[in-house]
C-alpha cells in the first residue's frame, strides 16, 4: 500500500511539472499583458520601465526559471492588476466558491439521493416517473438560463432573495465564510441551487442505475430470505453497494464544480474564483492565471487520491494494491 | 467537532441579532446608498492603478489638490488656488484646517508624500500625469511649489488625478491599503470593508470640509455582468448601475419605481484608416487581386467611407440612444472643439460620386477589424458600418476579436480599416490627438495609439506648440486647428460618443459626468 502510494505521488508530480510546462507557454503565446494593464498615455520609457517590473523583457526560458524558482518556495509572483501576490488573491476568493460547491454539493446529494433510491424502488410508480422527466429537465436547461429565471422570479418578481453577490461574512481560521449568516444563507441559496441543478439530477439517474442493478442480486435475494427488514436492507446492502459509482462522480465532479462555477458565479456576481479567473484571462493576468491553474490541477489530482481512498472504506475488495 | 459548530453558528445568531437591532433603530436619516459599477477596480491603493473604475472609487475616500468637474472644469478642492510663478514652477495655497479620517491635520508634507509616491510607484499608473514633475516642495505647512521638467499645460489637469494620502502611509503597500489601514483619505466617505472583485462599503465622513453626505453609508459593488447588474436594480438591491444595459431601458422605463439617466460622455469611437502605406494589407479590388495603390490615401475615398456612414441610424437603433453622433475629438464646450470642422452628412450618393472621381467606380473589398465587447455593442457597429460600405460598393467583411488580442495590433498599425475609441479624460483636444493623430515618436512619447500611420508636419508642429504653450488663450486656437486638419482631411472617421447610461431609483437624482464617472458625494435624493 505504501509504495502504491508513493508511486501515485510521483506520477502526481509528473503530472504538475508537465503542468508548468504547458501553463507557461500557453499563457505567454497569447497577448502581450502591457498593452492591456499600462495606461493608453504612457510613453515609450515608461512602457520600458513596467515591462521590466514586470520581467517580461527576459527570455522565456529565464522567466520560466524564475517562476520554478518561485514556485519551489510556494511563490507564484505578484498578480499585475491586484500588485500582490497571485496565490494570496486566489486563496482569498476560495472560501467563496469552496462553500458555494459544497452547498450545491450537499443540495445534490441531500435531494438526488432519496429521489434516485425511490425512483430505483418503485420504477413504475407515476412519481418515479416526474422525477425522472424532472432530471432530464436539470440536465438539458442550460445554466445560465436558468439562474437568470430563478433571479428573475425569486429577486426580480417575488422579492424574496437578494438577486446577487455575497452576504455577511463571518472570519473562522482567517477566512471569511458567508454560511454562518442569515444575510449569507439568503445570498447563498439561489446560486447554490443552480449550481446543483445538474449534479441533483446526475446522483439521481446515478442512484436510480445503482439501486436496478444491484436489487436482482443474489445476496439481496439471500438477505430478504434470511428475513431481514426491508430498511435494513436497503439502507445497508443497497445503499452502501451503490455508494460506490456515486462516490467516484461525485468526487470527480466536485472538482469541476470548483473549477467550472464560472457561470453560476457570473451571473450571480458571486466573488468567486471562477469569476477571478476568467477576469484575469481578459486582462492577460499571468501570475493568477498560471497560480489558478496549478491550484486546480493540485485540487484534481488530490481529489482522486481521496476518491481511492473512499473505495477501501466502501468496499474492502478495492485496495489500492490490489495488483496481488 | 459538534460543540465547535454549534457555537459558531451562535455566534452567527448574536451577530444576526446585534444586526437586526442596528438595522431596527435606523434612523430616517440613516439613508444608504449601493451603486453598481459596470467596471471592477483591482485594489483600494489609490496610486497604483489609474483606470477610471478606480480613480472613480478613490474619489470616494480621497482627495485631490484640484477638483475635476462633470465638464472637465478645474476647480478648488484641498488647493484653494494656485498661480504659475514661471514656465516650470506653479504654486498652490492648501486649504486649511483639514483633517484625514484618523484625526491627524492635513498639510504640505502629504502632498509631497502622495504626488512623489504616485511617481515613484512600480506599475507607473500615473506616469503619463506625474512624468514632468521634478519636485515637490513646501513653502510653508500650507503652501506647495510644483516644479516641472519643461512647460506643462496639463499640470492642474494631472493633479486632479492624484489623490492625497497621509504621510504616515506613503510607505504602505498595496495589502495595507485594500484591509484599511492605510485607507486614510480626507474625503467624503471612510473606509468600513473591502472585498476584492466585490465591493467597497464605506461610511460618511461628518467632517467633511465640502459638507457631509447625505448618504450615511455608501456600498459599491462591481457588477461587470449586464445581467446581474440590471437585476440588482430592478429587485432594488442597488439604487444606482452604470452602464444600464440596452435590453434594459424598456424594462427600466415602464417600472413605477425606476428611471433611466442620461448624459454624453467624452469617450469618442472612430474608424482608423491607413494613410501611411502604399499597399494597405486588407483591401483588394473585388476579384481578389491586388490594387496598385492604397485607395485610402487619397482623401477622397476617405470622405466618401465617411459619407456612406449613416451615423444617426446606429446611434438611434444599434446604439438604442447611447450614444451621440461626433464629428470630432470633443463637443461643444470642451477644449479644442473648433466650429470649422465640416460636419459631414450620410449622403451615399454623393460618398458614390466621390469613389468614381478618386478612379474606383466599382468598388473595391475590404475587411474591417475591431474588438469585441470593449466598447458599448461595438461589433454590432462594426457590423452595420459594414453593411453601408457594402452599399456604396465597396464588399466588406468584418472581423472582431477579443481585446487582449486586438489592444497590440491594431496600435502598431497592422489593419487597414479598424474600430478605435479613445475617452478624452482631460476633457481638452491634445490629449486624444498626441495618443492617435501625432506621428509616431517613441522617444516624445507620441503616436503610441495611431494605427492609420498619420504623420502630417502641421500636426505635429502644432501640437509641439500645444504642449508647451501654458497659456490657455494661446492654447486654444492652437488645439482647435488640430481638430481642424484632422476632421477636415478625414484622418479619421468619428463616428460617436458614448453616452452615459445610468439606471435608477426614482429615489435618487445625479448628472452624469463626461468621464463617466459614478460619484456618490454627488448623488442626491430626489424630492
Amino acid at each position: 500500500m505504501v509504495t502504491s502510494i508513493i508511486r501515485r505521488f510521483i506520477q502526481a508530480l509528473f503530472v504538475i511539472v508537465a503542468m508548468t510546462v504547458i501553463v507557461f507557454l500557453a499563457v505567454n503565446v497569447i497577448g502581450n499583458p502591457v498593452d492591456i494593464l499600462i495606461n493608453p498615455d504612457a510613453n515609450q520609457a515608461e512602457r520600458a520601465r513596467v515591462i521590466a517590473e514586470y520581467g517580461l523583457d527576459q527570455p522565456l526560458w529565464r522567466q520560466y526559471i524564475d517562476f520554478l524558482a518561485g514556485l519551489l518556495r510556494g511563490d507564484f509572483g505578484n498578480s499585475f492588476v491586484y500588485g500582490r501576490s497571485a496565490l494570496q488573491v486566489i486563496l482569498e476568493r476560495f472560501p467563496a466558491t469552496l462553500e458555494l460547491a459544497l452547498s450545491a454539493l450537499v443540495i445534490a446529494l441531500v435531494v438526488g439521493l432519496p429521489l434516485g433510491l425511490y425512483a430505483g424502488l418503485r420504477p413504475r410508480s407515476v412519481a418515479s416517473r416526474i422525477i425522472m422527466s424532472g432530471s432530464i429537465l436539470g440536465f438539458s436547461l442550460p445554466t445560465f438560463w436558468v439562474g437568470l429565471m430563478f433571479i428573475l422570479l425569486f429577486s426580480v418578481q417575488l422579492g424574496w432573495l437578494p438577486s446577487n453577490g455575497r452576504g455577511e461574512t463571518v472570519e473562522i481560521l482567517g477566512m471569511r465564510w458567508s454560511f454562518l449568516t442569515e444575510d449569507g444563507l439568503r445570498h447563498l441559496f439561489l446560486p447554490a441551487l443552480n449550481l446543483a441543478l445538474f449534479k441533483t439530477s446526475l446522483v439521481l439517474r446515478l442512484t436510480r442505475a445503482g439501486v436496478q442493478e444491484v436489487l436482482p442480486q443474489d445476496y439481496i435475494k439471500f438477505a430478504r430470505a434470511k428475513g431481514l427488514s426491508e430498511r435494513r436492507i436497503i439502507s445497508v446492502h443497497v445503499l452502501k453497494n451503490l455508494m460506490i459509482p456515486v462516490v467516484t462522480i461525485v468526487g470527480l465532479e466536485f472538482g469541476s464544480l470548483i473549477a467550472f462555477s464560472v457561470v453560476t458565479e457570473s451571473i450571480f456576481a458571486w466573488p468567486g474564483m471562477g469569476k477571478l479567473i476568467i477576469d484575469s484571462i481578459n486582462l492577460l493576468d499571468r501570475p493568477v492565471i498560471v497560480a489558478y491553474l496549478m491550484m486546480m490541477v493540485l485540487i484534481f489530482v488530490g481529489l482522486n487520491f481521496i476518491v481511492d481512498l473512499c473505495y477501501t472504506l466502501l468496499d474492502p475488495r478495492v485496495r489500492l494494491d490490489a495488483k496481488r | 467537532m459538534g460543540i465547535s459548530t454549534m457555537g459558531w453558528i451562535g455566534r452567527g445568531a448574536a451577530a444576526l441579532a446585534i444586526y437586526a437591532v442596528a438595522a431596527g433603530t435606523a434612523s430616517a436619516q440613516d439613508k444608504e446608498l449601493t451603486v453598481g459599477m459596470a467596471s471592477t477596480f483591482a485594489t483600494v491603493d489609490p496610486h497604483e492603478e489609474s483606470n477610471s473604475p478606480h480613480n472613480a472609487m478613490s474619489r470616494h475616500i480621497f482627495d485631490s489638490l484640484i477638483y475635476r468637474g462633470g465638464a472637465a472644469e478645474n476647480e478648488p478642492q484641498l488647493a484653494t488656488s494656485w498661480e504659475i510663478i514661471d514656465n516650470t514652477h506653479w504654486r498652490f495655497h492648501l486649504r486649511e484646517g483639514v483633517k484625514f479620517h484618523d484625526g491627524t491635520d492635513f498639510d504640505a508634507e502629504d502632498v509631497i508624500a502622495s504626488v512623489l509616491r504616485a511617481r515613484d510607484k512600480p506599475s507607473q499608473a500615473f506616469a503619463s500625469y506625474t512624468r514632468n514633475i521634478t519636485d515637490v516642495t513646501a513653502e510653508d505647512p500650507h503652501t506647495v511649489v510644483v516644479e516641472t521638467s519643461v512647460p506643462d499645460p496639463m499640470i492642474l489637469n494631472s493633479l486632479s488625478r492624484i489623490r492625497i494620502i497621509s504621510s504616515e502611509h506613503a510607505d504602505d503597500d498595496v495589502a495595507a491599503f485594500d484591509n484599511g489601514t492605510a485607507a486614510v483619505g480626507t474625503g467624503p466617505f471612510k473606509f468600513v470593508s473591502y472585498t476584492p472583485g466585490d465591493r467597497i462599503v464605506m461610511e460618511r465622513n461628518d467632517d467633511y470640509f465640502g459638507g457631509a453626505s447625505e448618504w450615511s453609508k455608501v456600498t459599491l459593488r462591481m457588477l461587470p455582468d449586464n445581467g446581474a447588474r440590471l437585476a440588482s436594480l430592478l429587485s432594488g438591491d442597488a439604487d444606482l448601475i452604470e452602464t444600464l444595459p440596452a435590453e434594459g431601458v424598456a424594462r427600466v422605463k415602464s417600472s413605477d419605481n425606476l428611471k433611466v439617466i442620461r448624459g454624453q460622455s467624452t469617450r469618442i469611437v472612430y474608424l482608423g484608416v491607413d494613410v501611411a502605406r502604399d499597399q494597405t494589407p486588407f483591401i483588394t479590388a473585388k476579384d481578389g487581386s491586388k490594387l496598385d495603390k492604397n485607395p485610402l490615401k487619397d482623401e477622397r475615398v476617405r470622405k466618401a467611407l465617411l459619407m456612406s456612414i449613416n451615423r444617426p441610424a446606429i446611434v438611434q437603433r444599434v446604439m438604442q440612444d447611447n450614444g451621440t453622433v461626433a464629428h470630432q475629438f470633443v463637443a461643444e464646450g470642451y477644449f479644442g472643439h473648433s466650429d470649422d470642422v465640416d460636419e459631414v452628412s450620410y449622403d451615399p450618393e454623393g460618398a458614390k460620386k466621390l469613389l468614381e472621381e478618386a478612379g474606383y467606380p466599382d468598388g473595391f473589398r475590404l475587411t474591417l477589424h475591431g474588438p469585441q465587447g470593449r466598447y458599448v455593442n461595438d461589433s454590432d457597429v462594426l457590423q452595420a458600418v459594414g453593411q453601408m460600405f457594402a452599399r456604396i460598393g465597396i464588399d466588406t467583411k468584418v472581423e472582431v476579436m477579443p481585446w487582449s488580442m486586438y489592444a497590440d495590433k491594431y496600435s502598431n498599425g497592422e489593419y487597414s480599416v479598424f474600430l478605435g475609441s479613445w475617452g478624452v479624460n482631460t476633457g481638452e483636444v491634445s490629449n486624444p490627438a498626441i495618443a492617435i493623430v501625432a506621428g509616431r515618436d517613441e522617444a516624445k512619447g507620441t503616436g503610441r495609439y495611431n494605427g492609420g500611420g498619420i504623420n502630417d508636419p502641421e500636426i505635429n508642429k502644432l501640437l509641439d506648440e500645444a504642449t508647451s504653450t501654458l497659456d490657455e488663450d494661446k492654447r486654444e486656437p492652437i488645439l482647435q486647428k488640430v481638430s481642424e486638419l484632422t476632421f477636415n482631411h478625414h484622418y479619421l472617421l468619428p463616428l460617436h460618443y458614448e453616452n452615459v447610461v445610468l439606471g435608477a431609483s426614482k429615489d435618487v437624482d445625479y448628472k452624469p459626468r463626461g468621464d463617466k464617472y459614478l460619484l456618490a458625494y454627488e448623488v442626491k435624493s430626489a424630492k
